[in-house]
């Protein structure tokens, strides 16, 4: 299995629950939107996009439907459930937590 | 949080099992979706529509692969390879009927008789007693150095009663038989007299009515009764107005009070309950009569049996110190009441338990050596499957997946046949069972069942694993090494031993209680059992009942049925020769009682009739027999039988001394009879005495008359008299029933049917393991001289004859048969020692009997013999030429 080596292990799942937070996505949207939020820093390979997608889905954090997509062809759409909502609020707490510390472990002056 | 999540994701998972092909079409339609969606962006910034394609599938990385990710995510995988492996084991035990239907009818057999077993051993001895707390209720006995579960006398159980503290409650019961000679036929029927508040104690309800209150319990008490439903049912048809009514037994009229329940059942079958302190009977007041008072009684709450025990030994103890003339050496003991129910049923069952466990690990032992054959015919095949990436937990589990098949179908196979087939026949059988409306498929045999078909499926599923688990790729890709396959097949090897020596064991137990019937019908009885038939009657409650009046009436109905034609000799008898009755009484030599009754030596006293031994054809040896002419104003006198001539006259005449009795007091022995066979004579005193019906006191002929047998020796055949007979004694009076009717050879048959019955069972079940053991002997044995079908063209092809391979196969099986037996024999000597340890089963044979231990080792051998010797000829009938090609 491909790891998102260049992502922190985990923040691939923060990262959906937060962009489908603010609106129902399909697969291929949401990885268009993780290269646009984040000016392209963030390179999700499409391989472990999906794998992720289905492990939220069986988690119960998103729902899927389908639905017709912007090209008028039928697609999957995944929207944010109310477990998910509460997973994403956990998770982007812990996140907070753990961005806030290492950065204040990597201001420290060297002597 | 965790439940609320289920409800989520189950409908997911369910989904994902049941609508695969759909869930597996949307995964398909969504990553071509992307892709598509990726060319499209490709194209726009100017690649090739191949181009394209290739970059959008190369950002994916294999699609395939993704997919199988995906589909790892859905967390039904277990699930699915279950079905997977459940599908090609179906598939795979199809494709071998024959191996399929012997292995799980090998277990049916196995897990039937383990099923019916276990039943017997849930209803009677494991399940609860069916009363309010059931756990606080314990029996009381009186305990002698003679008999460890006695019964209490009258007085003492009253001083139990007002002495003891450690019970909330305390009761008495005592069985009794009564001719119930109003409303409808009479009959004998069984009855017990009982304290007032026994239903209550135990958490009864009636179904009518009410019980007796303690001012009913008591001498003088009006005469009510309370009936089993049976009876209600019989003699009232169930009305209402049955209470109130009066039934007639034994000539008194009672009046119902109330009416049990239907299911209720304590300690044997009862159709009625009398009060037992308006029992009148004389011994009630004699300390040194212990005539079947049973105590029961309920624990205080926090009580232990321990502190009661103890309490109970201090209050005997004191009793004794009060009354030495008849206590002394009496003891006090408390055991759960259920304990005394079961009585010695768990010893019979645990022993069955254990006959049919091992006749199931010989079953188990029979398919795990096919299996292993099979695993080792399709080492290819698992080869193959790992060099394809099985890992060896999917292999195993597709190993265990197989043989969980095979055992759930003996298993439900088994179940069927328990019930439909064995239970039944079981229950019909005379066990003498107690609780024995208790035994069934119930949920705790259902879990049982269920248990021991994992259990053994496990069991045997592990076998081939052993093999497999490690199984030699490049070796079993390369078609097996070839050679000599020595130490290969040390699985298979001691698969056999131990059915050998398993096998032996039972056939052992068998073949000892096979001989202890033998010799239990070809011993001696000491009369001529021939034609006779005995039999009990009921006496006209229209009959004055004064001692008198009863003897006249015993002597004028023996008197006429002398004279019926056809009829050789007929006497009363308080003992029948081989039944299971028994008056045990306390005697003293000479003309005084030296020491309290426990402490003397007992003997069994059969009150008879004059032509007693005329009938029974027993031998006279000195002296003469009762007469006519003692009676209450004569000598009392006594005749004594070989046993306690020898015993106690060793050196001089016994003709002329004295002995007394207990209770009944000194007499003169006039004569000496042989030794007459009493069943269960192996556990008790074998002295004999006969004394005269006619010289019995006064207020003991009311309680012993209605307890006489009458036996009667007929010229012809005894069943043909029954009619003349019956009118003989309706003749007499109005009502009386006849019942008890047998004849000699039944009763013969009846006193062993507690040892034929466990020579039947463990021999069928002994039968079935040597069958079982012999299939499986010759299974190995083909299998393995198979596999050196090479070897043995080999040695052939250097100059062995078929005389050596012979000898090299069947030597190879025999030394296993061998080694078997003789750890069967080790194990078999224990047995021996176990099945002697139980009440009474063996007779007339040692448990290490040397002879059964031989004829058994050759049966065994012999058999191995066989199940060896026809792949032995097969092998030495190979054709060397086409044995070295053979794969």
């Amino acid at each position: 299995m491909s790891k998102p080596t260049d992502l922190v292990q985990g923040t691939l799942d923060l990262l959906i629950l937060k962009i489908l937070a603010l609106e129902p996505l399909n697969g291929w949207a949401i990885g268009q939107r993780l290269k646009q939020v984040s000016d392209d820093v963030l390179q999700v390979s499409d391989g472990s996009l999906y794998p992720a997608l289905h492990k939220l889905e069986q988690e119960g954090w998103i729902t899927a439907e389908w639905k017709p997509s912007e090209n008028n062809r039928r697609a999957k759409f995944y929207s944010l459930t109310r477990l998910g909502r509460k997973e994403l609020e956990k998770e982007a707490a812990n996140w907070n937590r753990l961005s806030a510390a290492i950065s204040r472990v990597v201001k420290l002056k060297e002597a | 949080m965790r439940i609320k999540h289920w409800f989520y994701t189950m409908p997911l998972r369910l989904r994902s099992l049941f609508r695969r092909a759909q869930v597996e079409q949307e995964l398909n339609e969504e990553l071509h979706y992307h892709i598509e969606r990726q060319i499209e962006g490709h194209i726009s910034k100017g690649m090739t529509e191949e181009e394209a394609r290739y970059a959008a599938l190369r950002a994916m990385g294999g699609l395939e692969q993704r997919k199988e990710e995906c589909r790892d995510m859905r967390r039904v995988r277990l699930i699915e390879n279950l079905i997977q492996d459940l599908r090609y084991g179906l598939r795979t035990l199809r494709r071998s009927p024959g191996f399929t239907a012997v292995a799980m009818l090998t277990l049916a057999l196995g897990i039937g008789a383990n099923t019916a077993i276990f039943s017997m051993l849930e209803g009677v001895v494991l399940a609860p007693l069916p009363y309010r707390e059931a756990e606080r209720l314990v029996a009381l006995l009186q305990t002698r150095p003679d008999n460890p579960r006695g019964s209490v006398s009258g007085p003492d159980f009253q001083d139990w009663q007002r002495d003891a503290r450690s019970f909330e409650q305390m009761v008495g019961m005592k069985w009794l038989s009564s001719d119930l000679t109003n409303p409808g036929v009479p009959e004998r029927i069984a009855g017990r007299e009982i304290s007032s508040g026994i239903f209550s104690m135990l958490g009864v309800n009636l179904s009518l009515g009410r019980e007796f209150s303690s001012e009913e319990d008591r001498r003088g008490g009006n005469p009510v009764v309370i009936i089993s439903n049976r009876l209600w049912q019989d003699r009232f048809g169930g009305s209402r107005d049955a209470l109130g009514r009066s039934v007639t037994l034994d000539g008194i009229d009672r009046t119902i009070v109330g009416v049990l329940t239907s299911n209720f059942e304590f300690w044997g079958e009862a159709d009625f309950y009398t009060p037992i302190r308006q029992n009148n009977l004389p011994f009630m007041d004699d300390r040194t009569v212990h005539s079947g008072i049973f105590c029961i009684a309920r624990l205080k709450p926090g009580a232990t049996i321990d502190q009661a025990k103890s309490e109970m030994t201090t209050i005997q103890n004191s009793l004794n110190r009060l009354y030495p003339s008849t206590n002394r050496g009496l003891g006090a003991n408390v055991v759960p009441l259920k304990e005394i129910i079961v009585w010695d049923a768990d010893e019979t069952l645990l022993l069955l338990m254990g006959t049919v466990g091992l006749v199931l690990l010989i079953a188990c032992a029979n398919i795990a050596s096919l299996l292993l054959a099979r695993a080792e015919a399709r080492s290819a095949e698992f080869a193959i499957r790992m060099a394809l990436g099985a890992n060896r937990m999917r292999l195993a589990s597709q190993l265990i997946t197989e043989s969980m098949l095979i055992s759930v179908g003996g298993g439900v196979l088994g179940l069927a046949i328990a019930k439909w087939a064995v239970i039944p026949s079981l229950v019909a059988v005379p066990l003498n069972l107690p609780r024995s409306t208790n035994i069934g498929v119930n949920m705790s045999v259902l879990l049982f069942t269920f248990g021991l078909t994992i259990v053994v499926g496990v069991l045997f599923g592990l076998a081939p694993l052993m093999k497999s688990s490690n199984p030699n790729l490049q070796g079993s890709l390369k078609e097996g090494g070839r050679g000599v396959s020595k130490g290969r097949h040390n699985v298979q090897r001691s698969l056999v031993i131990a059915q050998m020596a398993m096998t032996l064991v039972l056939l052992t137990g068998a073949m000892l209680l096979f001989r202890t019937v033998r010799h239990l019908w070809a011993v001696d009885p000491g009369f001529n059992s021939q034609r006779i038939i005995t039999f009990k009657v009921g006496i006209s409650p229209a009959m004055k009942k004064t001692a008198s009046s009863w003897r006249t009436a015993y002597q004028q109905l023996t008197e006429r049925i002398q004279q019926i034609p056809g009829v050789q000799a007929a006497a009363f008898t308080l003992l029948v020769p081989l039944s299971l009755g028994g008056n045990s009484a306390p005697f003293w030599v000479g003309p005084k009682e030296t020491t309290s009754p426990i402490e003397a030596p007992s003997l069994q006293l059969n009150w008879t009739g004059p032509e007693y031994l005329k009938t029974m054809e027993i031998p006279l040896l000195r002296g003469r027999f009762l007469t006519l002419q003692d009676t209450l104003q004569s000598e009392k006198v006594i005749v004594i039988d070989s046993i306690l001539a020898q015993t106690y006259f060793p050196d001089k005449d016994p003709l002329g001394q004295i002995i007394t009795i207990n209770i009944w007091g000194a007499a003169r022995i006039v004569g000496v009879v042989g030794h007459v066979r009493l069943a269960g004579e192996e556990n008790r005193t074998r002295n004999q005495a006969y004394t005269s019906v006619y010289q019995l006191q006064d207020d003991w002929v009311p309680v012993m008359y209605p307890g006489l047998n009458m036996v009667v020796r007929a010229k012809v055949d005894g069943a043909a008299l029954l009619p003349a007979i019956r009118d003989v004694v309706y003749g007499t009076g109005e009502k009386q029933p006849v019942y008890d009717i047998h004849t000699l050879q039944e009763v013969l048959a009846e006193s062993i049917t507690w040892q034929r019955l466990h020579m039947f069972l463990l021999g069928a079940f002994a039968l079935l393991a040597l069958l079982l053991a012999a299939v499986g002997t010759y299974g190995v044995i083909t299998y393995m001289t198979a596999e050196r079908t090479h070897e043995i063209g080999v040695r052939m092809a250097l100059g062995a004859d078929r005389w050596n391979i012979l000898r090299m196969v069947v030597g190879g099986g025999l030394r296993l048969a061998l080694i078997g037996t003789a750890i069967g024999v080790v194990a078999a000597l224990i047995l021996g020692r176990i099945l002697s340890s139980f009440s009474h089963l063996l007779y007339g044979v040692r448990p290490w009997d040397p002879l059964t231990l031989i004829a058994i080792s050759l049966v065994l051998i012999g058999t191995t013999f066989l199940a060896c010797y026809l792949p032995a000829r097969r092998a030495a009938g190979i054709d060397p030429m086409i044995a070295l090609r053979h794969e």
